[in-house]
């Protein structure tokens, strides 16, 4: 008898999960940056997010040897609402800690967290939403990483869909 | 102690049973274990430039016995709904485990969706399928096997036809310890198998590795390949390499082409929800590219000539088609790549070195069944 009512439970537990993953799958039309792994708090930001925090700017000379002015919200900040090991925290293995950050099209590239902190670094590495007073187009935004440091751009990410904080093991 | 036994046999009886089928569980994690130890490991041999960005799944450690066993469910007839196909059917090994068609037909007649993709170097593919929608061979296996439009059989199902066989049960039992067949170690063998199959014979990796030396238009073929047009310098350039650069000649990247203004086959979109990713569509290997026309997600070349044709001259223009495709030319401030007809086979001469007869032809990799009809 009890048994019974367990395995409809069970049934109604596996629907409601599968509709949630369902339902999860067609809900994100609009580009979101996730934030999880080492976390206290994961996030999914939106463009519009970003208001709230501190905008910064840089110029510099992009891929196509022009110079652009890139805006947006230093990466450290984004890291601290998140609740990253930053700053004092910034110590002892969590030294060994590391940023995966990925693109849509699945390219992905790598920072330890080390290389973004300001106790650490005078360069601010920016995740810039705009580019010349524009919004990053289509192959380049919403979201992009611009490391002035780096000669090469290749760790200039575009497209910035997820961002995962890990121990290199 | 007497009384005691005759009360659980004959006043609890649920209690008895309740600990007797915790007893058998118990025991038969103990004999899989102990089976798993037992079990021959096997050891992959590839190249070190290759790298190790691979991972094996902690619950299929690969075996020589599961490998076998994986080679036989890919060759068996068995898996598919009418007895009349297996992964061999579109994955044959002398084509690069393709098939040399746009579709492949399954077991209904009907055909598939998109073009049957090469199975070299599975090892180090991150995310499955034309549109990367599966993350690892165990989870991607099920799609082949159970689509309609492919083999198109429940995996319960094809558990019990192995589990009425002679052949299966004392083979599934040696792998996976289990009297009983299940769906999971289906899969679990046939991923076994697949990520044997790695190919790192070709004559570039010969060239790589010091031991071959390339004919002079092979050589101007892979200096194309892997240049970026850069007309103020002087430098010609086919730019492949930018998706399709490093040994293994594909990155796990998914782009738009520009083969179509407007998509029919929407591509990464379908799984990722995002209209950024429509037409976007994995990189694929171009190990043994001249053995794996036609190409593209629906076959639409069927030559490598057409295939650079129209790198060369004819991207079409989308919203999501790939940065990488426009503004890139070899003539100063040109539309498109203008490569010449004679640097166009120079680039084909490279493409030949990537053909791996060791690969196509290694027997470890060929139907263990034995065939009544060659």
């Amino acid at each position: 008898m009890s048994k019974t009512k367990f395995s409809k439970q069970s049934i109604a537990a596996s629907l409601l999960l599968l509709l949630c993953a369902a339902f999860s799958s067609f809900a994100q039309n609009t580009a979101t940056l996730s934030i999880s792994g080492e976390v206290t708090t994961p996030l999914e930001l939106k463009s519009a997010d970003l208001a709230s925090f501190k905008q910064v700017s840089h110029k510099v000379k992009d891929r196509d040897g022009k110079e652009h002015e890139f805006s947006g919200v230093a990466l450290i900040e984004i890291l601290e609402k998140a609740g990253v090991t930053t700053g004092a925290k910034l110590r002892g293995e969590n030294l060994a800690k590391y940023l995966l950050i990925s693109a849509s099209d699945g390219y992905e590239v790598l920072y330890s967290l080390a290389e973004i902190d300001p106790d650490f670094t005078d360069q601010v590495i920016l995740l810039a939403t705009t580019k010349d007073g524009q919004p990053l187009a289509n192959g380049e935004g919403p979201f992009r990483i611009i490391t002035p440091n780096d000669k090469k751009p290749a760790r200039w990410i575009r497209e910035v869909r997820s961002i995962k904080v890990a121990f290199a093991k | 102690m007497k009384n005691f036994l005759k009360t659980v046999l004959t006043n609890r009886p649920g209690w008895l049973k309740v600990s007797l089928v915790c007893a058998v569980f118990i025991s038969c994690g103990l004999i899989q274990s102990f089976r798993a130890k037992n079990a021959e490991p096997y050891v992959l041999q590839y190249p070190a430039n290759f790298g190790s960005r691979f991972v094996i799944p902690e619950g299929n450690p690969i075996t020589k016995e599961g490998i076998y066993l994986g080679r036989l469910l890919f060759y068996e007839k068995a898996l598919s709904a009418n007895n009349n196909i297996s992964c061999e059917s579109c994955h044959q090994q002398k084509l690069a485990f393709t098939d040399g068609k746009a579709f492949s037909t399954g077991t209904d007649g009907s055909l598939t969706a998109r073009n049957s993709m090469s199975l070299a170097n599975l090892l180090w593919v991150r995310n499955f399928f034309w549109d990367g929608r599966s993350p690892g061979l165990e989870d991607q296996a099920k799609f082949p096997l159970t689509d309609p439009h492919e083999m198109g059989q429940p995996l319960s199902e094809s558990a019990r036809k192995l589990n009425n066989t002679t052949l299966y049960p004392p083979l599934f039992a040696k792998a996976f310890c289990s009297s009983v067949i299940t769906e999971d170690q289906i899969l679990k063998a046939l991923s076994q198998f697949e990520r044997t199959l790695i190919s790192a014979g070709s004559n570039y990796d010969r060239y790589l590795a010091g031991n071959y030396q390339p004919t002079a238009q092979q050589f101007r073929g892979m200096q194309l390949f892997e240049s970026g047009p850069d007309p103020k310098s002087g430098i010609r350039g086919a730019n492949c390499g930018h998706c399709h650069g490093g040994v293994k000649t594909f990155k796990e990247l998914f782009h738009n082409n520009g083969l179509d203004s407007v998509a029919t086959d929407i591509g990464r979109e379908q799984f990722t929800g995002q209209s950024t990713d429509r037409a976007r569509f994995r990189v694929p290997t171009l190990r043994n590219i001249m053995l794996t026309a036609p190409y593209m997600h629906d076959g639409r070349f069927s030559t490598i000539e057409q295939v650079l044709d129209h790198y060369n001259a004819h991207i079409q223009q989308s919203p999501t088609l790939s940065a990488f495709l426009q503004d890139i030319s070899n003539d100063p401030g040109g539309k498109n790549l203008a490569l010449t007809k004679d640097e166009k086979a120079d680039l084909t001469a490279f493409l030949g070195m990537l053909t791996d007869s060791l690969f196509t032809t290694n027997p470890a990799f060929s139907n263990p069944h034995p065939v009544l009809n060659p």
